[in-house]
């Protein structure tokens, strides 16, 4: 039981009398919040994130918006974190909000800050960011209205991060085995011209890789022979696409 | 070298030239390229090198001059024919000459030398 200690000598609660406490700072209502691409969720999610953006709120004088993202808004609570991008010009130490975070609900806030110019630019030309953003919960409404810009260059570096799972099969743990499968699809699918949203490329993997579920991969409990085979023929086809890309750039350069 | 040591130094090399392959090609995309903050959680091909040197002997000194050739030779060579294949695509902007710099400094970084 916890006890709550008054002065002795002090005017009013007399003994007897009921009293009401609460805390003399009051919380401040959260505006309603703005989800992408979530069908269901948790109500004790909600509560961490209105929770979350109250304690931004406290240290944070000037941001536009707070998106939440990653495998926190997946079903179930097997994520390892909550991933939360702040969207503000000026890059802060987020350490305050960190631990307060994890000392009220024992969970590791990963929190990365963003300008609004380089979302807008990420979501242009990187997939992730795309992906990203199709399945989020925001503090205020996203007004994000970008096109596709294929560069070539860039989608080879980010593809080339996915090389390392050919290699290194044994040594990947499940999850990490998955975002590299994850990149690897999403630049497939985003040079097909396809709008991106996680479950789009989710299904796409589990097609590609007859699974009948995502957790298969992020468990590690895949057929690793079966999966390389696979793996390499679509890292093969979507190098192959960057390639001729990378080379019909350079003859319209020669042109122009 | 026992068969053991060598499949890890191999793997150490595949993941140190892939290292050095995506720097090299960071800089040719220099204006376009921002601050990759979102992509962090992949894991790094840097990363793996620095398990995979954890397990190779010796681990607190750096490796025999023997083995210090063969794996810098082996990485040049990797990390130029993985460029040349771009370049030869009509890539522009890959400075190949700094290729050697990367790989000593990468090296020395992780004991190798």
């Amino acid at each position: 039981m916890n006890q709550i200690y008054i002065p002795k000598n002090r005017f009013g609660f007399e003994t007897g009398n009921y009293v009401i406490i609460k805390p003399l700072e009051e919380k401040k209502p959260t505006e309603n919040l703005f989800f992408y691409g979530i069908k269901e969720i948790e109500p004790i999610k909600i509560e961490i994130i209105k929770e979350i953006i109250r304690i931004v709120d406290n240290n944070i004088k000037e941001y536009q918006n707070i998106i939440f993202t990653g495998s926190f808004l997946d079903k179930g609570f097997t994520f390892n974190d909550i991933d939360l991008i702040i969207i503000t010009e000026e890059e802060k130490n987020y350490s305050s909000i960190k631990e307060e975070a994890y000392n009220k609900f024992g969970i590791k806030a990963d929190i990365l800050s963003l300008s609004n110019s380089s979302l807008s630019k990420g979501l242009e030309t990187d997939p992730l960011y795309q992906i990203m953003l199709s399945k989020s919960i925001s503090k205020n409404r996203i007004f994000y209205k970008t096109k596709n810009k294929i560069n070539y260059k860039l989608l080879d570096l980010h593809l080339l991060k996915s090389k390392v799972l050919i290699e290194n099969f044994n040594l990947l743990k499940g999850n990490e085995k998955y975002n590299l499968v994850r990149n690897m699809i999403a630049i497939y699918l985003y040079l097909e011209g396809k709008k991106l949203t996680k479950d789009l490329v989710d299904n796409q993997i589990k097609e590609d890789f007859h699974l009948k579920d995502i957790s298969e991969l992020k468990q590690n409990s895949i057929d690793k022979k079966k999966f390389l085979i696979k793996y390499k023929l679509i890292y093969n086809k979507t190098f192959s696409k960057i390639l001729e890309g990378i080379k019909n750039d350079a003859k319209q350069k020669q042109v122009n | 070298m026992t068969q053991n040591r060598n499949k890890l130094i191999e793997l150490f090399i595949g993941n140190i030239s892939n290292s050095i392959a995506h720097e090299v090609l960071e800089r040719a995309v220099i204006k376009d390229f921002m601050a990759d903050k979102y992509r962090k959680e992949l894991i790094v091909s840097m990363d793996l090198a620095k398990k995979y040197r954890e397990k190779i002997n010796p681990l607190n000194e750096p490796l025999p001059e023997k083995d210090i050739n063969y794996i810098k030779n082996k990485i040049i060579n990797r990390v130029k024919s993985e460029l040349n294949l771009r370049i030869s695509k009509g890539y522009k902007n890959i400075d190949l000459s700094i290729t050697e710099e990367l790989v000593l400094k990468a090296l020395s970084k992780l004991n190798i030398s």
